[in-house]
């Protein structure tokens, strides 16, 4: 009755499971009280995470719609929905660019207005920062759905500030431009939203870091002659790194799934097809057309690509630590 | 096992509102003595009901009153619950499928075709016709709620949308007669910009199907046909064609629009005309009522017209509104029935038109309206009698709708990104694969 636990009894000693027994709960016991400890978090995670996981998984194998929905029968095609997605060539040049440019524009543009932020506030005297940290928490703290249609607002092309500024500096006739119907213009105006609600973490995030970093490391660069931008490149970043991952890995799952910026826009909700990325095409191939399976298979998709990216973001993460 | 949870609920609340319901019922004698004799017949058990919010300015005053009637008919409680259109289809499915529908629910005509498809809503046309109703309902209302030849949804109200124009904004161009077919709504709008630069004549809203269909119709085109139970579309028909090409055209060579409409729907139109630099949009009867209360100084200067054909005359619009449907969940069929009567037919069917801005779903109650000579109620009567269109009536066409296949068409066609003809020959690839996909 070897258990790892009497791996370490030198050879020779014999030790019987009676004289064992008093002292120490049985294996099973012992086995069973982490998973007892966890089994709460666990319940809860499984209900609120695996549960529906597995279920869209499921559906996304399914050709599933109103009908299905109704009755409770089921309805398997294997994998005909991923077929049709991935064969499809609307997915590789509208769909994905849309998903994967803007994200990639969002995370570059959050973590680096959020650093420069952050480096401010480090410079502030502490009711300043105080003053200035709740200033930009602000921007944080707007719901989605509010934030967006204060974008909209702003550049809406007949009344909107910016359309009234440029045409009374001459540059446009008000009206004649509207740029929520162009891709780019879309999704230039859609960045902006995503940037401004999502720096105010990342800044607070990078101060926090900061705040740790040993002052006495940035005198001896000044020592030694090393300038700000030196200073900040090889101080300040490797003793952030871990902060810079977190933020970065975070920026990217958010900014991949936007969704509420995206379908709130004029021309966002179906509209204009230019403009869906994958969370916006999901939504609408479930909910409006009733197509339960595809809409599933969609958001699969989004979340295979998403624990990608984390994974091998992770990995080099991990792999420069060890070195 | 699925319909056990939702009957104990409903059962615990019948006997929970049993309890407050023997109290109130005591306290007020006079309920009973106005009643018929029969009015007690389903005292103690109650019927939930979904009303769409946003029809009704006033609408929690008038269910009051409802349901004060109602209680005195039958004895039981009305337990009315408002629902946001928005957000108000995937409401439905979702209850659908669990097993939580009310007794009753306001169904957009739109959608009473599609959830009778999945078996959802109750066959009405025995209880219509028992009730001698089935001569005296809106036709384009049967239409919109008939599946496999049963009425599915009892006819409640309509709306069809027509023109409202500026009036004062015709007058200083000097437009005294309003346009009557499409070559007069050209120098209309002509007219309209000369006179003043700044005006926005028609803008043509890039997010409304129900804007562009009027023009499809008016030059004989369709949105589709059906031949042995299929159907297909014929957006891209010459007919057709023709209709989107003046329509969009108004907006790209006559400058009658603004590019900010291409991304326009109706609600945001709406708010353009408010704003008082609009020469005229495509409205619907019920927004009338909405602008005397937004903005009642601009309710002086409306005027309505009947959309035109090509050639003059009435064109086709889209009659919408809302079916009343029983669920066939709903344990009470028959106090159901006794609602929807109430609700459809004599007082409440006529004050719930009045104070909503729509018309009865009843054909000889709205005949008043046909006979009326009120210049904001005439011209929608005109173009409902003799325009009033519907969809293709199948549950397919909910798709369509929610893929926004003709929004995209047009805002392809308004920004420039497409022809008309390629951006028409897209919507009906899309359409006829929709079409194909069902049963």
């Amino acid at each position: 009755m070897s258990t790892t636990g009497s791996v370490r009894v030198a050879p020779g000693v014999s030790r019987g499971p009676g004289d064992h027994a008093p002292r120490r709960p049985p294996p099973w016991r012992r086995a069973s009280r982490p998973w007892l400890l966890l089994a709460p978090t666990l319940v809860i995670l499984g209900v609120l995470l695996l549960w529906p996981l597995a279920r869209v998984v499921n559906l996304s194998f399914q050709e599933y719609g109103l009908r299905q929905l109704a009755s409770g029968e089921t309805n398997y095609v294997a994998l005909d929905n991923y077929r049709e997605i991935l064969g499809s060539e609307y997915l590789w040049t509208v769909v994905l660019p849309n998903t994967v440019g803007f994200a990639v524009a969002c995370v570059v543009l959050t973590v680096g207005l959020g650093t420069l932020v952050a480096l401010f506030l480090n410079m502030l005297g502490t009711v300043w920062r105080s003053v200035c940290s709740t200033a930009i928490m602000v921007a944080w703290a707007v719901p989605a759905i509010t934030g967006t249609y204060v974008w909209v607002w702003l550049f809406d092309p007949l009344n909107g500030l910016v359309a009234n500024v440029l045409s009374s500096l001459g540059v446009i006739d008000p009206g004649t431009v509207n740029w929520f119907a162009d891709r780019f213009g879309f999704y230039s105006i859609a960045t902006l939203n995503v940037v401004h609600h999502g720096f105010p973490f990342v800044a607070i995030t990078i101060l926090a870091g900061l705040m740790t970093v040993p002052v006495e490391l940035y005198e001896a660069a000044i020592m030694d002659g090393a300038n700000a931008w030196r200073r900040f490149w090889q101080i300040t970043v490797p003793m952030l790194k871990p902060i810079f991952a977190v933020v970065t890995i975070l920026s990217t799952i958010w900014d991949f799934k936007v969704f509420t910026q995206i379908y709130l826009m004029p021309g966002g909700n179906g509209g204009n097809a230019e403009v869906f990325n994958l969370g916006v095409w999901s939504y609408i191939q479930s909910f409006a057309q009733g197509k339960y399976g595809m809409g599933s298979a969609i958001a699969v998709l989004l979340t295979g690509i998403l624990l990608v990216i984390t994974v091998v973001y992770m990995r080099t993460l991990f792999k420069e630590e060890d070195r | 096992m699925k319909r056990r949870f939702p009957a104990l609920v409903a059962g615990v609340a019948v006997l929970a509102l049993a309890a407050c319901g023997s109290g109130g019922n005591g306290s007020d004698p006079t309920d009973a003595g106005t009643g018929s004799g029969a009015g007690t017949q389903y005292e103690g058990e109650t019927l939930t009901v979904w009303i769409m919010e946003g029809t009704n300015p006033d609408a929690s005053a008038f269910f009051d009153g409802v349901a004060e009637d109602f209680t005195a008919q039958t004895g039981a409680e009305l337990d009315v619950q408002f629902q946001p259109w928005a957000g108000a289809h995937d409401k439905f499915v979702t209850s659908i499928a669990g097993g939580t529908v009310p007794d009753v629910a306001e169904v957009g005509t739109t959608w009473t075709t599609e959830f009778a498809e999945i078996g959802a809503l109750a066959d009405l046309t025995d209880r219509i016709d028992e009730a001698g109703l089935s001569d005296d309902l809106v036709e384009g209302l049967v239409e919109a709620g008939t599946f496999d030849g049963g009425l599915y949804g009892m006819p409640w109200y309509a709306g069809v949308r027509s023109i409202i124009y500026n009036t004062e904004l015709f007058e200083a161009a000097g437009i005294t007669e309003p346009p009557t077919s499409w070559d007069e709504l050209i120098a209309a709008v002509d007219a309209l910009k000369a006179s003043n630069p700044d005006v926005i004549p028609f803008p043509i809203a890039g997010d409304s199907q129900f804007g562009v269909f009027p023009f499809v119709w008016g030059a004989g085109g369709d949105i589709a046909t059906e031949a042995d139970g299929t159907w297909t579309a014929t957006l891209d028909s010459p007919e057709a064609i023709e209709g989107l090409e003046y329509y969009t055209g108004l907006a790209l060579e006559h400058g009658s629009s603004t590019a900010a409409a291409s991304t326009w729907n109706e609600a945001d139109a709406l708010q353009a005309f408010i704003q008082g630099n609009v020469g005229m949009i495509v409205a619907g009867n019920w927004t009338v009522g909405r602008i005397a209360a937004d903005a009642p100084d601009m309710a002086e200067t409306i005027g309505a017209f009947p959309i035109p054909t090509r050639d003059g005359g009435v064109a086709g619009s889209f009659l919408g509104g809302s079916h009343l449907g029983i669920f066939n969940e709903s344990p009470n069929q028959d106090l159901a029935w006794e609602f929807v009567n109430l609700m459809t037919t004599g007082d409440d069917a006529t004050a719930w038109a009045e104070e909503s801005g729509y018309f009865p779903g009843q054909a000889s109650a709205l005949e008043a309206y046909v006979a009326s000579d009120d210049p904001l109620v005439a011209p929608f009567a005109q173009q409902m009698l003799e325009g009033g269109r519907s969809v293709p009536v199948t549950g397919l066409y909910g798709q369509i709708q929610g893929a926004k296949t003709v929004e995209a068409m047009l805002q392809n066609i308004l920004t420039e990104r497409s022809t008309v003809e390629e951006a028409a020959t897209e919507a009906v690839t899309v359409m006829n694969e929709i079409f194909s996909s069902g049963s």
